[in-house]
């Protein structure tokens, strides 16, 4: 059973085109200045996703946990960390801080349960890559969140548009 | 209050091995199996918190497992969390379809396994 989300994002799926595809796995980041097709599959993970508009710069992480425990432990698997690192890695090629834009996915929790706990491991991971962006004043322009089924998600470096199927 | 109860489906001695290690820090009871007919077995029997389910494993895939487990009323809602190989991390888009409720990809990481755990368990 699918569902297209259509928060911001397209209702149907994407035409690739040209675009390179790449796979992201859980605890990886990765950023481009050329056109790729990122994929990635989401449950309670994070997946953010920014770009520059002018410079077709973007990237995208995918993060399992919202904080890492100290300096030693500093890895793209915690949001802190990972969202630091994709805007670095995204300002490194060349993108303008100023004009970053971010979208934000994923943060499912799958049990009914426990879904209206507020502390759950999926709302964590959205709280701390919203704290990460609002810091570096970057605006969050679409997202689609939490809920209860997990996300397939496409990105398009180049111009910000996304695609996600709940699983 | 009873340990809450961990199912480990594997077909790898050494991944088994390795969850318990991880996993008996935190006082659950883990009951195991080694192919997914005998998960789903054990899942019935034992009636189990939460199963981490192998993807590729013999008699009965993990997917395949998740669907029976999910099809039997007595266990429909326990939680899922498949182990996969980065190689078969594509295919977790069918193991969302199968039902599972998360993933880890191997090799595992204990803070990753543990977090994940207690997220399921509502620790």
């Amino acid at each position: 059973m699918a569902k297209q989300s259509i928060n911001g994002e397209s209702a149907t799926a994407p035409c690739s085109g040209d675009r390179s595809k790449f796979y992201l796995h859980p605890g990886q980041l990765f950023v481009a200045s050329e056109s790729y097709a990122v994929t990635t599959i989401l449950g309670s993970c994070v997946s953010v996703c920014l770009w520059d508009p002018l410079t077709e710069i973007g990237g995208i992480n995918h993060f399992l946990l919202p904080m890492d425990v100290g300096d030693d432990q500093a890895s793209l698997r915690f949001g802190n960390h990972a969202v630091r690192e994709l805007i670095e890695e995204i300002l490194g090629l060349g993108a303008e801080q100023m004009r970053l834009r971010a979208k934000l996915f994923g943060g499912a929790c799958v049990l009914e349960a426990f879904r209206s706990r507020e502390n759950h491991l999926g709302t964590k991971n959205v709280q701390i890559a919203r704290e990460v962006l609002q810091a570096a004043d970057i605006p969050i322009v679409g997202h689609d969140v939490g809920g209860d089924r997990g996300r397939k998600l496409i990105f398009h470096t180049d111009n910000g548009s996304a695609w996600i199927k709940q699983l | 209050m009873a340990p809450r109860k961990i199912l480990l489906v594997d077909d790898s001695e050494t991944i088994l091995q390795m969850e318990q290690m991880i996993l008996e820090k935190g006082c659950y009871e883990l009951v195991m199996a080694r192919n997914g007919e005998e998960g789903v077995a054990k899942a019935l029997e034992t009636r189990p918190d939460l199963i981490l389910m192998d993807v590729v494993m013999p008699k009965m895939n993990g997917f395949d497992a998740v669907r029976h487990i999910r099809e039997n009323v007595q266990t429909r809602g326990v939680p899922i969390v498949m182990v996969t190989s980065k190689a078969e991390a594509e295919s977790m888009e069918t193991g969302y379809e199968s039902g599972c409720s998360d993933y880890i990809i191997k090799p595992i990481d204990s803070l990753e396994l543990v977090a994940k755990v207690k997220n399921l368990l509502g620790e």
